[in-house]
Order: structure tokens, then C-alpha cells, then sequence
């Protein structure tokens, strides 16, 4: 990366992001195989800027090179080729911004941003968590496991119409260097275990999908997992469950949702989506500062640089969140995409808004510190502000005494579907099971049921927090574009507060 | 990317190295060779900005092996490589397929007809040749349009977002029942923008899909002002109280609701794990009699041109509505022969399961992300462009005019089957380009992000009040198909208000 820098005119700063990965997979449905995978695979991106003054020019390459990587001269062949079109990319960049500046003047002023601040090269090397080496899992076991799990979902009655069941191991490692000295190993080892289940009984139906995962070997998708803030059953014990809530909730009638606001407690599960879309996403920096805003929308914590909720009430002074890589979640790492060290963020602090997940370059345009959120699903795509960790912090109140408190509400259990408002100002988010609860009780399940707030609303009127933390593996959140499809965790305690009920 | 002749070759010399393996009963190779390139538009004229990010791309060049073991009709393996096109590699796969196999006693083998294609012709699009250079000058094109347009107006809050996308795939497949070696390449842009004037809480956008490098170029010069200039028209916008609205909605929200609530229910794999939102209804009216849907990869004005599947089958038309009738279903080959032989089927498409018909596997892709081909996907079933048509379509004018008052509908965001796709509930939110309809004319803009929808698709689809005669090609973020779709003015939508962000 030095020589290239010093080689080529105008190159102001550089990096190289370089990955290996090993797979492997396992897939059955309705109790037959279905799919078994093994990859290998490699991949590189490149990030040159060149320029000087407000005309900076970006440039990007990615590329997968597969086993070309296992062949030194080739792979220095393929870099270097991606390094000269990164850099060539941000040379024509830097060109046309400079003839942009030069028409429109005064009114371009803006376009001045994008830059961030030199600092210290980094040198660090994280290893891999895991018991069980994904690259020595014997791919029977995984296929087998798949399958006896489908065939036990199966298994249960012929109102279960389908069902899949797909597991994965992989491990990647990471390397991150840049023209500011920097150079970062970092070893990731990822499991993960997928349930997809529709039952139907008499007119109803369910379809019911979930996912468990951990930053670590497979024994703990094959075993199950019992570390407190992300524990997960084994494979077929979960599968199992799930296929038993949807029979369950195939049998039962469809939500009917009072026309008024009503009182609801939330579970952790249905609140690891309420944090990571009316908290995570609106706490990107690069979706605050209208990035996003043709895609995944702005943020409801961020309108102006003068008109913003940071330092205001967004909450009830008993609801806070953070986001925390640090935390072996599904989103853990120690150093981001940039090369920064990933810190806790608070994002509201006792009701209070305190900030955003940001990359470099959105933390010199909002005046902050780095703090380590930028991050790419795949090595060769860039890096995007990603949640790693982000959950509502817990109370100390025990969740039967917050039930037990309601005399006429609704017991929301488990997220399934969200759909959100442009700047996550309201939300419908639709759960797998509600339940009435009358005079402090349980009650009657309904299916079919979904949360509908205006955010801010939502949250100033949480009136009490659980004691029960818990986190859930998030698969596939999408943003950018094209898509990146990242994991990461989010979770929270049970909740209580007051919202409108959508039906079926 | 890598030329068709070299995918061609290699193909061949795969082929011939599988099937020296003595293990080996059937096979099939699929390389892929793709990029794609975005140069992404971040104006804001009251924050620091690129005005447009990098220009990045993506390239993804690789091969695919399936293999069918000669111990079992039903022992099949798959792995795949990237970027490596030599013998050593294929040997690696190879070996790496041979570990990875599965016994799925509904493996159907691989296609076998037609034996030998008559002649295709792949699209020669000059997009293929796009340099780097015009993509980022259309980029900052757009910028110099929707900026020049916002100058005039002297407002605060200025956003422009979108990007200008090239997208560019070749495959080359062969496999053991087929007696040639089949080739395809496509190439098409996209470029979406969206204006904002935070001050006025004003948004507009344009969008566009294209073949050529002129007309990317052409589109360059008038999205940005197209968009800022819808924007400009649409300042303090209303908030209409929450009940049912007679409601037309317009292309893009018509696409929107097809890719996430429609085109999901009408494949073979959604009827097989009965999840589709058409259960039981194959044959029957599910939609307005005069409406009719259909994919077709040979388009002349589409903007996805396909002369083979990726599963070596020529492309051509599917028709999954006709008349409002459910006729037909995208399927791949895999879970065509699936659903033919589910024990279930007659209760899955809703008629006796000796008249079930089978399914041609004509939307067999191997899609990524963004939409190309890609060597290490298994075929799913996927359209290219998905085409809405209306039987007695009247102008987009006159269509308004039938609804009297109620609300134009021009952008929705996040829709999605909030009960599950079987259920056919959705919801979204309005985001921008609407309007309130006062006497059969648009009267007031709607202010972006007032209302969210909560609706179903029976209730959109099922009566219509009217439909355009017009099909507008509309994109839908994070689709992998084009649409060409009508406005259509529907009944009784309910509309909920969403409070204004930070209150």
C-alpha cells in the first residue's frame, strides 16, 4: 500500500481489505436432504481517495478471487489490477468534482465534506472463538443434524405443511491495511442455524421463520448455547419449538385489534426488533445524514445540524440503548471496516438521545469521535455504518410483575415482520403471538397481530423495564446499495408500554 | 470480466475433465462472469458531503459443478469456485462436489430438452463497454440538473440521493444430457434519484432503466431535474385524516406491491410449501377480470434481456394472470418436478391432481444481490420483466378522474406481508409524489411520510375501479426484475396518519 501511495500522484489515502472464508452448509425439507455446501473463497476491496482541496475523488474496487489467493504472484496480479482501477475511479471522480466546484461556486459549498481526520497506524491480530474448527466439521454431522431436525418438525402432525431447516459453519479471516500504517487481523467464526415452518389447521394457517446463532464453533448450534445475554437452544430442540408455536397458531383465531391505543408488554424477542429499527438504523450516522435517504430513508433523531434530538427527552427516563461490539453478540468484533476499534455507543441514556453509530468520515462532518461502525457484509462490497450489538439496556423489574400490573392489555411475544416509516418515526411491527392479558393474567392467543406507534410516542410512554436482558441473532439486515445483507444482534428486556394493535 | 469465447472454452474443457470421473453418472457446469458498477449521488447542501461517493464495483467471475453420482439417480453434489478458471480448479471442485453430496429422493436430474438449442441471440448492449468515466459523469449530470433546478428556488435542506448502476452478466452452461454448449450476456444501467427540500418537507423522484450508453447518458441530462422539480411541486405538503380512501395508485407503488406481495405467491416453491397467498387457487379469479401479468425476457423495451435461463432453457413469456384468472406460475426445474410430484398438490392449486398441469422450469436464475447471474447460486425462480397489463385501460388522466376524491398515490416505501405472504396483508408508508384527488383532479401534495398504509392484496387487485392503458417501467429497491405497470385506482384502502418525525 506505500509503495502504491508513493507511486501514483495525488493518492491521499488507501486501503486494502482482504478475506479468506471457508464454508460449509446443510439444508433438508420436510424430513429429506435438500442441500450440502463446502466453499473456500477470497476476496479483496480497495478504497483510494486522490485529490486536494474540496476536490477529492473516491475510488473502489472489489473483486472475488477465489483460489487465485493460494497463488502469491496472482493474487499481487489481481490487487495490484484493482488498486489501478480504484485509483483511476477516483482520479475521474476528482476531476469532475473539481469542474462541478468550478460551476456552481458559492452553492456547491457542501461538497467540501468526506474527508476524515489522519491518525495513529493501528497493529493488532483477534483470533477466532470456536471449539469445534468449522473446517473439520465433518459435513455428515451437519447433514445430519439438518435432517433429523426436519423430520422431527415433520413429525409432529400433518399440519405441519412444510418445513426447512438449514445450518452453517464458516470462518472468515480478515486482514486490514492502509496507507496510514495500519495493518489488522481479525478472525471471525460464525454458526448459525435457520427454521422456516408453515402449519395450517382448518382455515388457519402460520408461517413462522427464526433463527439462532453464535460467534462461535458449531457446538454451539448442535448443543445449544447457555451464556446468558445470547443463549440458544440446540438445533432440533429449537426447530422443534417453533414448529409447535405455529400449530399452535395456526389454530388460533386472527387478532381483531381494539380501535383505540391499549397497553401492550413486550417481550425480549418482539423488542430485538423494535432496537434494531427504531433505534439501530435510525442511529447510523450515514442514514442521519441523509446518505441513505434514497434507500433505507433518513432518521427520525436527525432532521438539521441545529434541528436534532441529540441532548432532548426520546423516551421515558426508564428506557435506555446502546449499541456494544464489544459484547460476544452476533455482531461482535473488535475493530470495524476502517480499521477503528469498536466502542459501546449510547444511544439514549435514561430517556435522554446521546448519538450514532459513525464511520470516520460522518463522525468529522457531526464533530465526534470515530467510534468504530463501519462495516461491509462482504469483503469486496464497502463499508456501510452497521449495528453490532444494539439493545435496550434492562430494568429491574421481574416481567410477571409487569403483567401482573395490567388489568386489561395485550402480551406481545416474538417479532416476525417490520415495516417502517422513511425516518423510523413510526413503525408496524407484526409479532408471532399476542396474547390478552385480563386482570394481570395471560390470556387468549391471537395470531395475526402487530405493534403500530409513532416512535418517539412509543417510547416516552414506556413505563416499565424488565430485569431479562436477552439478544437475538439477526441474519439478515439489508442496506445500501446494492443490498448488504450483515448479522447482528439485537435484543432487549420485556417492555410495557402503550400502542395500537394491527390485525389480520 | 471475462470474454464469452474464454467462458466458452473453459465450459467445454470442465466438461470434459467431469466426465472422465468414473463416479460420475450426470453433470452440469455453469460459469458466470459479472460486474456491476454504482457511482452513488450524496448531495446535501446543508451538511459536508461527496456530492457522489465513490465509484465502486463489484466483479464476480466463477464456475459452478453439479454432480450425480452413478451409486444413486438421487446422490448429488455442487460446489463452486471464484475466480480460478484452470484445470486444478475444476479438479478441486470437483472433489469438493463428491463431499458435498446430498441423497434427495426428489432430485429430478438435470434438464434434457431440447437436446441442442436453435440458434439464440444474446444481447450485444454497448453497455457491456461502459467506461468508468461515463458512468460518473452521468452521476454528477444528474447532480448538475437537480441542483441548477434547486438554485432557481433559493431553499434550505437540500438532499439529492440515488445512483446511476450498470449491471453486466455472462454465463456459459453445459451439462450432460445437453449436446451444445449454451451462452448468454446482458447489460442494462438503472438510476434512481430522490430530491429533497427538508425545509418545505418536500420530496420528488425520478428513475429510469436503460440498454445503451446513449440513453444512460440521455436520462442523466433530465433525472436530477425531473426529480427536483417534482420536489418543488409538492412543498407543505397535507396530512389526511386516517379511514378509507378511494386511491389510485400509481406505477411505482403497483410495483412495489407486485414484488413483495405478488410475484413471491406465484412460484411453484411458494405452492409446494404452501405459502403462497394464491393456495388452492389455480385457475381461478384473483385478480380484476381485466388485469393480466406476465414475465417476459424477451421484451424489446425491457430492460432484463435474457436468451437462455440458467438452467440452459431458452427464455421465453410466462403468463402467471390472464383475465384476472391464475393461469401459471414462474418455476425453475427443480421445483416444477417438485410440485408435480407432491402428494398434496391437488389441495395446494386447488383441482384434482390429475388435472394439475406441469409447470415449464422458464425462471430458473442464478441471481445475486444485485441482480446478475452468479456462479455459486442455486437456480431459483425469478422474473425479468415483470409486465402489467389492463384490458380496457384508459388514460392515466382519465383514471383519476374516475376516483372523483380520494388520494394519487406515487411512491410507497418498506411493503411488506406483514401476516405472512399466504395471508395477503401488507403495509407501507407514503414517501412521496402524492396527492390528494379533489373532483377528479389532483389537487394538494401529500407531505412525505403522513400516512402508512394497511391493506390487503384482494383489496387492491380484486375490484378495480379502473387501470391505465399505459404500462411505465417503475424499479423497486433491491429487485432483481424491471416492471412495466399501470396505475390502478382501487376501493376502500385504509390509511392510518404516521405523527411527524421527532413529535
Amino acid at each position: 500500500m506505500s509503495r502504491f501511495a508513493r507511486a501514483h500522484r495525488g493518492v491521499v489515502y488507501a486501503d486494502l481489505r482482504f478475506e479468506v472464508m471457508f464454508h460449509r452448509s446443510g439444508a433438508a425439507t420436510n424430513g429429506e436432504p435438500r442441500d450440502s455446501t463446502e466453499t473456500e473463497s477470497a476476496g479483496f476491496c480497495l478504497s483510494v481517495h486522490v485529490g486536494a482541496g474540496a476536490a477529492i475523488g473516491h475510488g473502489q474496487a472489489g473483486a472475488e478471487i477465489g483460489r487465485l489467493a493460494l497463488n502469491e504472484k496472482k493474487m499481487v496480479a489481481e490487487i495490484g489490477r484493482g488498486l489501478e482501477e480504484a485509483y483511476n475511479r477516483a482520479r475521474i471522480s476528482a476531476r469532475e468534482k473539481a469542474a462541478f466546484l468550478k460551476r456552481f461556486g458559492a452553492r456547491a459549498g457542501s461538497l467540501a465534506g468526506g474527508a476524515f481526520e489522519p491518525r495513529a497506524p493501528i497493529r493488532d491480530e483477534v483470533a477466532a472463538v470456536y471449539k469445534q474448527d468449522p473446517r473439520t466439521l465433518d459435513p455428515e454431522d451437519l447433514k445430519r443434524i439438518t435432517l433429523e431436525a426436519s423430520r422431527e418438525v415433520k413429525g409432529l402432525g400433518r399440519d405441519i405443511a412444510f418445513n426447512a431447516v438449514a445450518a452453517t459453519s464458516e470462518l472468515r479471516h480478515e486482514l486490514f491495511a492502509s496507507t496510514e500504517g495500519s495493518l489488522i487481523s481479525q478472525a471471525f467464526a460464525f454458526s448459525q442455524g435457520d427454521v422456516y415452518v408453515v402449519a395450517q389447521s382448518g382455515e388457519g394457517h402460520q408461517e413462522s421463520y427464526d433463527t439462532i446463532g453464535q460467534q462461535r464453533g458449531f457446538e454451539s448450534i448442535a448443543e445449544g448455547w447457555r451464556e446468558e445475554l445470547l443463549a440458544n437452544p440446540s438445533l432440533s430442540a429449537f426447530a422443534i419449538g417453533l414448529a409447535k408455536e405455529a400449530q399452535e397458531l395456526a389454530a388460533a383465531p386472527v387478532l381483531k385489534p381494539p380501535d383505540r391505543e391499549v397497553i401492550i408488554v413486550t417481550d425480549p424477542h418482539f423488542n430485538a426488533l423494535v432496537a434494531h429499527e427504531i433505534v439501530g438504523h435510525p442511529c447510523e450516522a450515514d442514514r442521519a445524514l441523509k446518505m441513505e435517504a434514497a434507500y433505507a430513508g433518513r432518521s427520525w433523531l436527525l432532521r438539521t445540524a441545529t434541528d436534532n434530538e441529540i441532548g432532548k427527552p426520546v423516551g421515558s427516563s426508564l428506557l435506555s440503548a446502546v449499541s456494544d461490539p464489544t459484547l460476544y453478540g452476533y455482531g461482535h468484533y473488535r475493530y470495524d471496516h476502517e480499521g477503528t476499534l469498536g466502542k459501546r455507543v449510547a444511544h439514549i441514556d435514561h430517556g435522554i438521545f446521546r448519538g450514532f453509530m459513525n464511520s470516520r468520515a460522518t463522525a468529522t462532518a457531526l464533530g465526534v469521535e470515530p467510534n468504530g461502525s463501519a462495516r461491509a457484509a462482504e469483503v469486496y462490497q464497502v463499508p456501510l455504518i452497521r449495528m453490532s450489538n444494539t439493545f435496550f439496556m434492562p430494568g429491574e423489574t421481574l416481567p410477571e410483575k409487569i403483567i401482573g400490573e395490567v388489568e386489561h392489555g395485550y402480551y406481545v411475544c416474538g417479532h416476525q415482520i417490520p415495516s417502517i416509516a422513511e425516518s423510523r418515526e413510526n413503525f408496524r411491527i407484526s409479532a408471532r403471538r399476542v396474547y390478552e392479558i385480563d386482570h394481570g393474567r395471560i390470556g387468549q392467543l391471537y395470531r395475526s397481530g402487530s405493534v403500530m406507534a409513532d416512535s418517539k410516542r412509543f417510547f416516552m410512554s414506556v413505563d416499565a423495564v424488565g430485569n431479562d436482558l436477552s439478544l437475538v441473532a439477526i441474519p439478515n439486515c439489508g442496506k445500501g446499495q446494492p443490498m448488504q445483507v450483515k448479522r447482528m444482534s439485537n435484543g432487549g428486556p420485556t417492555l410495557r408500554s402503550r400502542a395500537y394493535l394491527g390485525g389480520g | 470480466m471475462i470474454p464469452a469465447s474464454e467462458l466458452k472454452s473453459f465450459t467445454r474443457e470442465a466438461a470434459a475433465i467431469v466426465a472422465r470421473d468414473k463416479d460420475v453418472a450426470q453433470f452440469e457446469i455453469y460459469c458466470a462472469s459479472g460486474d456491476n458498477r454504482i457511482a452513488r449521488l450524496n448531495y446535501t447542501s446543508d451538511i459536508p458531503c461527496r456530492g457522489v461517493e465513490e465509484l465502486k464495483s463489484h466483479s464476480a467471475d466463477g464456475f459452478q459443478i453439479r454432480i450425480v453420482t452413478r451409486r444413486n439417480a438421487h446422490e448429488v453434489g455442487t460446489a463452486y469456485e471464484a475466480g480460478d478458471f484452470s484445470a486444478e480448479a475444476i479438479r478441486a471442485v470437483l472433489a469438493r462436489a463428491h463431499r458435498s453430496t446430498i441423497v434427495d429422493p426428489h432430485f429430478p436430474g438435470f434438464p434434457a430438452e431440447p437436446r441442442k438449442l436453435a440458434t439464440t441471440k444474446s444481447e450485444k448492449s454497448d453497455l457491456a463497454r461502459a467506461s468508468d468515466a461515463s458512468l460518473v459523469d452521468a452521476a454528477w449530470s444528474i447532480l448538475r440538473g437537480a441542483i441548477g433546478a434547486f438554485a432557481r428556488a433559493q431553499h434550505r435542506g437540500l438532499v439529492v440521493g440515488g445512483d446511476v448502476s450498470v449491471f453486466r452478466d455472462r454465463i456459459a452452461m453445459a451439462n450432460s444430457n445437453f449436446a451444445d454448449i449454451r451462452t448468454d450476456e446482458s447489460a442494462h444501467f438503472s438510476s434512481s434519484v430522490t430530491a429533497l427540500i427538508e425545509s418545505l418537507d418536500a420530496k420528488g423522484t425520478a428513475s429510469a432503466v436503460g440498454r445503451s450508453v446513449a440513453e444512460m447518458r440521455r436520462v442523466a441530462a433530465r433525472l436530477g431535474l425531473d426529480a427536483a422539480g417534482r420536489a418543488l411541486g409538492m412543498h407543505h405538503g397535507v396530512r389526511p385524516e386516517a379511514k378509507p380512501y378511494r386511491v389510485v395508485l400509481g406505477p411505482q407503488p403497483v410495483a412495489e406491491i407486485l414484488n413483495y406481495m405478488i410475484l413471491g405467491s406465484l412460484t411453484t416453491g411458494a405452492f409446494h410449501a404452501a405459502s403462497s397467498a394464491y393456495h388452492g387457487k389455480l385457475g381461478a379469479e384473483v385478480m380484476d377480470a381485466r388485469l393480466s401479468l406476465f414475465d417476459d425476457p424477451v421484451m424489446r423495451s425491457g430492460a432484463v434481456i435474457r436468451a437462455i435461463t440458467c438452467e440452459g432453457f431458452p427464455a421465453k413469456r410466462v403468463e402467471m394472470i390472464r383475465d384476472g384468472k391464475l393461469v401459471g406460475l414462474m418455476s425453475n426445474f427443480y421445483d416444477s418436478h417438485r410440485l408435480a410430484t407432491d402428494d398434496e398438490r391437488a389441495e395446494k392449486l386447488g383441482m384434482p391432481a390429475e388435472k394439475v398441469p406441469i409447470f415449464p422450469a422458464l425462471n430458473g436464475y442464478r441471481l445475486g444481490e444485485g441482480g446478475g447471474r452468479r456462479f455459486d447460486q442455486s437456480p431459483g425462480s425469478s422474473g425479468t420483466n415483470i409486465v402489467m397489463k389492463a384490458r380496457a385501460g384508459i388514460e392515466d388522466d382519465a383514471v383519476i378522474r374516475k376516483v372523483r376524491d380520494g388520494l394519487y398515490i406515487g411512491r410507497v416505501w418498506y411493503t411488506y406481508p406483514i401476516n405472512g405472504q399466504r395471508a395477503g396483508d401488507f403495509t407501507c408508508t407514503v414517501s412521496g409524489d402524492s396527492y390528494v384527488i379533489r373532483g377528479g383532479r389532483l389537487a394538494e401534495p401529500i407531505a412525505p411520510n403522513a400516512l402508512r398504509i394497511n391493506s390487503n392484496i384482494e383489496n387492491v387487485f380484486r375490484a378495480i375501479i379502473a387501470a391505465g392503458k399505459r404500462s411505465h417501467s417503475a424499479i423497486v429497491w433491491g429487485s432483481s426484475e424491471s416492471f412495466h405497470v399501470p396505475a390502478i385506482a382501487c376501493e376502500g384502502i385504509t390509511v392510518a396518519m404516521v405523527g411527524k418525525a421527532g413529535e
